[in-house]
């Protein structure tokens, strides 16, 4: 997780289209009023599955926000099957999913279905906003593959575990090779740390 | 969809959007939605209420029939109240509500059933959703204590 975010940075959702979704209606008000304060007008509200797809497939939502739990079926299905449905743009939509009762393998099972963010309850409006934030600055890039749809799992990129050769593409091999060019001559490395005026 | 994985950039629409001029600092918009999650407080006791009764039918239909699928019902509905009751820092009804969630989910997964150690958590749960804010801390401890017992007696140790 990076910094918080400052509290006095600006964050305008105004605009934006926001699908909020729980089986539970008084569980489903609550979130709604979190999300009004946060300055979301009209959000999307579901309650079941057959809810929460018809309105992906109606039109393009911002930001996703639901519940483990909804009242026909668990919001893990709902994203499993979003990031598959090849709904541009929504299949790539960050989708935050709120967990109540969790087990570690409900975490897992969270973020193998290809939530953005998993939120344990209670998640205070705090704790939402800070995730919000977090979602403005990711930079993720999105795998789809045979056994994973959705954002890339590793948020950290410290590069290839010790001792392992790096399955992306653009992993580097930790191996140091042999000089392509020449060295650079000494009154050259001292240019760069030497500041010069530059016209703008 | 390939055989192999394709790993690519989208765009983040949500941080165009939220950049937009306008809205709200973060320290303003966290405090307006606590002042309207906190306006929603007395409809969310009396749902809490509510659940806690529903329960109660729940597990006496469920017993009666003995029918695996009343522990999923049981799930939900612990499930709902341990979420609503977090959010109004009912910390007590909360730990209750999710050590049933552990009980249910623990029975509804096959294992022999103990209904005693349904119906005191049950039990426990009404009464701390019925006193909400007013259960006091002393009281709250003993039930939830009791509570501790029975999961640490049913439920092999983790």
């Amino acid at each position: 997780m990076s910094q918080p975010p400052s509290r006095s940075e600006r964050v305008n959702l105004s605009m934006a289209d926001v699908l909020l979704a729980c089986g539970d209606l008084q569980g489903l008000n609550i979130m709604c009023e979190m999300f009004a304060g946060f300055g979301v007008h009209s959000p999307r509200r579901c309650q079941t599955l057959v809810e929460c797809k018809a309105v992906a497939q109606e039109r393009p939502i911002n930001l996703i926000v639901i519940d483990s739990a909804l009242a026909d079926a668990e919001g893990y299905e709902f994203i499993s099957w979003l990031r598959r449905a090849e709904l541009d743009p929504n299949s790539f939509a960050p989708v935050i999913l709120v967990t109540g009762h969790t087990k570690p393998s409900q975490v897992f099972r969270g973020r193998d279905a290809g939530a953005s963010f998993v939120v344990a309850k209670p998640a205070a409006p705090m704790v939402m906003m800070q995730r919000i934030v977090w979602l403005m600055n990711d930079q993720r890039k999105f795998v789809s593959s045979p056994g994973y749809c959705g954002p890339d799992r590793r948020v950290k990129a410290l590069g290839p575990p010790v001792g392992m050769k790096g399955r992306r593409h653009d992993d580097l091999s930790a191996d140091v090779g042999i000089a392509k060019t020449p060295n650079l001559e000494q009154d050259e490395i001292d240019a760069l740390f030497s500041p010069k005026a530059v016209s703008l | 969809m390939t055989s192999k994985a394709r790993v690519f950039a989208v765009e983040n629409k949500l941080a165009q959007i939220t950049r937009e001029p306008g809205g709200r600092t973060i320290e303003n918009a966290v405090r307006a939605a606590e002042t309207r999650v906190e306006s929603t407080r007395g409809a969310s006791i009396s749902s809490l209420v509510e659940k806690a009764e529903q329960m109660t039918v729940l597990a006496a239909e469920g017993r009666a029939s003995g029918d695996l699928s009343a522990f999923g019902a049981i799930y939900d509905v612990s499930n709902a109240i341990f979420g609503l009751a977090g959010s109004f820092g009912l910390k007590a009804l909360a730990e209750a509500a999710f050590s049933l969630c552990d009980l249910a989910d623990w029975f509804r997964g096959g294992e022999p059933a103990n209904w005693p150690a349904i119906d005191v958590h049950v039990d426990g749960i009404r009464l701390l959703a019925t006193l909400g804010d007013k259960a006091g801390a002393a009281g709250a401890d003993s039930i939830l204590e009791g509570l501790r017992r029975v999961r640490a007696r049913v439920l092999p140790a983790a």
